[in-house]
């Protein structure tokens, strides 16, 4: 068999199998609601990421809150110390 | 029944090592203040705030040193716009809660300005595990109660740091 009669063969006009169009419809119709997976995927993932950065953000806000309020304390602290201290020195000159 | 007793014995092991935290809130007080300032930090905020203290500063590095060790700080100071807003006698109710452990370290009375400062002495720790500060001015009022193993040359070493004045830690207990 020379390539024309192989091409010819591999070539020719096919009936397709039963209910291919059937098939080929269906997919069709499924089709759309894939696309919404990868969109669901995506949306899932912006909350994911957008609840994670939200938290993120909200601790560090409520720690540098904590260290200020650490330092205000210890400064109250520290002052109230040194205002007894010069009390006491006041007295006892 | 052997195991209660096992466990309130455990307990009576384990409490002097416990720091005492104080009621410090006064009902009313904060309405009359014209400056009212809150703390309220326990272990929990005081482990966040710690991370949030740069051991890359040495100044944060001393705050961080000593606020891993605490189990909280509170402090309640109020400014009055007239003299005589507050009843000195509401200081008792925080004075009364100061068990056996707790010794007046500092005892000032003055015309304007009264301070006492008491250290939670435990048996068996070298160090206070707590402390509180009664400052009572006639239009201030500061409360501070802190919680936890205090060791005072960390506390000097914060000295002109974050506001803090220069203060001798040898200032604050020779005096009683």
């Amino acid at each position: 068999m020379n390539l024309d009669e192989e091409l010819k063969l591999a070539l020719r006009r096919k009936e397709p199998p039963p209910r291919f169009r059937d098939r080929v419809l269906a997919a069709t119709k499924q089709r759309p609601r894939k696309i919404w997976r990868p969109l669901a995927a995506a949306a899932l993932l912006t909350l994911v990421i957008g609840g994670t950065t939200a938290r993120y953000v909200e601790q560090r806000r409520e720690g540098e809150r904590a260290k200020e309020q650490v330092l205000l304390a210890l400064r109250i602290t520290s002052q109230k110390l040194h205002d007894t201290r010069e009390h006491i020195h006041e007295l006892s000159k | 029944m052997r195991k209660t007793l096992f466990a309130l014995l455990i307990l009576a092991m384990t409490a002097p090592l416990h720091a005492q935290r104080l009621t410090i809130d006064i009902p009313g007080l904060a309405d009359k203040a014209k400056e009212v300032v809150d703390i309220t930090l326990d272990s929990q905020m005081l482990r966040l705030a710690s991370k949030f203290l740069s051991a890359g500063d040495s100044d944060e590095r001393a705050v961080k040193a000593i606020v891993s060790k605490l189990e909280g700080i509170y402090v309640r100071s109020y400014e009055f716009d007239s003299e005589h807003a507050y009843d000195p006698a509401v200081l008792d109710k925080v004075r009364a809660q100061l068990g056996p452990s707790w010794k007046k370290i500092v005892n000032v009375r003055g015309r304007q300005e009264n301070s006492e400062i008491y250290f939670d002495m435990r048996a068996g720790s070298d160090q206070p595990v707590g402390l509180v500060v009664i400052s009572a001015e006639p239009r201030e009022l500061t409360i501070v109660n802190i919680v936890g193993p205090i060791d005072l040359d960390q506390l000097s070493h914060l000295e002109g740091e974050f506001g803090i004045p220069h203060m001798s830690k040898k200032g604050a207990n020779d005096h009683e």
